[in-house]
C-alpha cells in the first residue's frame, strides 16, 4: 500500500474516532438501547464511495476496535463489530448499483444492515429471540439517522468531486 | 435520466420501512399480564407478580462480579442501579411492553413480561 493511501486512511480513522468520542457525550435521544445518530458513519459512507472495499474494511475495523477501547465498553465490541461488518458488506455491495446522487439511499440501507447485525449478535450471544422486537424500532430510527449521515457524506463527496475537477 | 436501479432499491427500502412500522406498532402493544420474569444467562432466576409485589429493591449479582439493582415501585419494575459500563438498562426505564424487555447486555440480564400461561 502506498504511503499516501495509508496516511489518508489513518486520518479518516482518526476523524471517525473523534466524531465517535464527541457523540458519546451527547445525551440519549430515546430511552431505547442502541438508538443513536452514528455520526461517525459519515466517514464510513465516504470511504465506501472513495476507497476500495479492503481499504474501507481496514479503516472501519480500526475504528470499531479503538472506539470500543475509548468508550471503555469492551463488552459492546461484539455487537458493534457485527453491526459494522454487516453494514459494510451491505453498503459496498449496494454502492455498486448506485450513482453518487444516491449516496443517502446507500446510507439508509447501511443503517438497516447495521441494526440487523447488532440484533443478530445480541440474539446469538444471549440465545434468545426477545431482541428481535427491538429491531423495527432500531431500523426506523436508524434509517432517519442513516439518511442524515448519508446526506452529509453526499454533500462532501460531490463538493470534493467539483474541486478535484478544477485544477 | 431515470435511474432504474436506484428506483428499485428505493422501493425495496420503503417497503422494509413500512414493514418495520407495522412490526413496531405490534411490538409496542401493552402487556397482557403482570407477571415478570428475571432472566440471567438465559435461565429464569426469579418470577414476580407485579400486581401483588410490595415496593422493594432486589440485588442481582452477576457471575462475573457485577450487579444490577432492580426496583419495584407502584407495581412497576425498572433497574435503578448497575455497575455496567453502558447503563443502558437504567436508561430503558420502566418495563412497559411485552415485547420490549429491559436488557443489560454486559451482565446478560433480561427482565420481561411473562406470556399468558408461560411457566418458568
Amino acid at each position: 500500500m502506498k504511503l499516501k493511501k495509508l496516511t489518508e486512511l489513518a486520518m479518516l480513522t482518526a476523524l471517525a474516532l473523534i466524531i465517535f468520542v464527541i457523540e458519546l457525550r451527547f445525551p440519549d435521544i430515546l430511552p431505547i438501547p442502541g438508538v443513536k445518530l452514528g455520526l461517525a458513519n459519515i466517514v464510513t459512507v465516504y470511504a465506501v464511495f472513495r476507497y476500495t472495499p479492503a481499504e474501507t474494511a481496514m479503516m472501519v475495523a480500526c475504528r470499531v476496535i479503538l472506539g470500543a477501547m475509548f468508550s471503555g465498553n469492551m463488552s459492546a465490541l461484539l455487537y458493534s463489530a457485527s453491526g459494522a461488518a454487516l453494514c459494510l458488506i451491505g453498503m459496498i455491495f449496494i454502492s455498486r448499483f448506485l450513482s453518487l446522487k444516491y449516496i443517502w439511499l446507500c446510507s439508509i440501507l447501511g443503517a438497516i444492515f447495521h441494526n440487523t447485525g447488532q440484533i443478530l449478535a445480541a440474539a446469538v450471544m444471549m440465545q434468545t429471540a426477545t431482541f428481535f422486537s427491538y429491531l423495527p424500532i432500531l431500523i426506523l430510527s436508524g434509517s432517519i439517522a442513516g439518511l442524515f449521515t448519508g446526506l452529509c457524506a453526499q454533500l462532501l463527496i460531490q463538493r470534493l468531486h467539483k474541486t478535484e475537477k478544477t485544477p | 435520466m431515470p435511474d432504474k436501479k436506484a428506483k428499485f432499491i428505493l422501493i425495496i427500502t420503503v417497503l422494509i420501512l413500512l414493514l418495520c412500522a407495522v412490526w413496531a406498532a405490534f411490538a409496542l402493544r401493552k402487556p397482557s399480564g403482570q407477571r415478570v420474569f428475571i432472566i440471567q444467562e438465559n435461565k429464569i432466576i426469579q418470577e414476580l407478580d407485579l400486581a401483588s409485589e410490595k415496593d422493594q429493591e432486589i440485588r442481582i449479582a452477576s457471575p462475573d462480579g457485577g450487579y444490577n439493582i432492580i426496583r419495584i415501585q407502584n407495581h412497576e419494575i425498572c433497574i435503578s442501579e448497575a455497575d455496567c459500563p453502558d447503563q443502558t438498562c437504567i436508561k430503558t426505564g420502566i418495563l412497559r411492553s411485552e415485547n420490549l424487555p429491559i436488557v443489560c447486555l454486559p451482565h446478560k440480564l433480561i427482565i420481561r413480561f411473562a406470556e399468558e400461561g408461560e411457566q418458568p
